[in-house]
């Protein structure tokens, strides 16, 4: 999964500690998740999508990695 | 939120103090009573070795470093949120994986190991390997934070 945290956070111009502050993580589980090496839970994701006012779905997305859903 | 059962930030500082008292006790009455490290386990209630000062020194000391180390390990981060949750639970996976590994390794390749000592390891390797994997794991993701910082300046 991948996720464009970084870029959205220089367009609303807040830093990683100031969001981690309205989601009520730390520093560095922003840091983690912005640098791929965690992915948050489905209760983070939407909150953090909330702050950028957007669909989960634009923040996040899955990889090719990813995609191995069954199709039925 | 849900409950976590952990104790609260300030314990860790608590368990810190009682593994400290413990040195200046400890080594108090080595100097006092020489040859505690021949204690052995009393074998049963009839024993007179039960009661013996050493004995219950040794409980007494035993009961004061486990909870020191017991408050350490499982106190909150300053912060404890869902990445730290994981953390802790990989780190305490590790713990048990070495601790079996480690009395399997004693059950294979020893002879009549004392049950005393099988004790011993059970009490203090998964604490300790825990312990020390997490603040591992934590120190390094404060410094992957810390050089990430220096990229965006």
């Amino acid at each position: 999964m991948k996720n464009n945290i970084r870029v959205e956070r220089a367009i609303k111009n807040i830093t990683q500690a100031e969001l981690a502050e309205q989601v009520d993580v730390s520093r560095q589980t922003i840091n983690s998740i912005e640098s791929n090496k965690y992915v948050p839970s489905t209760l983070l994701a939407l909150k953090i999508a909330r702050i950028f006012n957007k669909p989960v779905e634009l923040i996040f997305m899955l990889e090719e990695s990813d995609e191995k859903i069954k199709k039925r | 939120m849900r409950t976590n059962y952990l104790f609260s930030y300030k314990s860790r500082f608590i368990g810190l103090g009682l593994i400290l008292l413990h040195i200046p006790i400890r080594l108090f009455w080595e100097m006092a009573y020489p040859g505690l490290g021949s204690h052995h386990l009393p074998t049963g209630p009839a024993d007179s070795a039960l009661f013996t000062n050493e004995h219950l020194f040794n409980i007494v000391s035993t009961i004061l470093v486990l909870t020191g180390l017991f408050l350490i390990a499982f106190s909150k981060e300053k912060i404890e949120d869902e990445q730290i949750s994981q953390l802790r639970l990989d780190s305490l996976r590790w713990a048990i994986y070495l601790n079996y590994l480690i009395l399997l390794g004693s059950l294979i390749f020893t002879t009549g190991i004392d049950l005393f000592d099988i004790l011993r390891l059970n009490i203090w390797v998964p604490l300790i390997f825990f312990i020390v994997r997490f603040r591992w794991v934590i120190f390094r993701l404060n410094r992957s934070l810390k050089t990430d910082k220096h990229h965006e300046e």
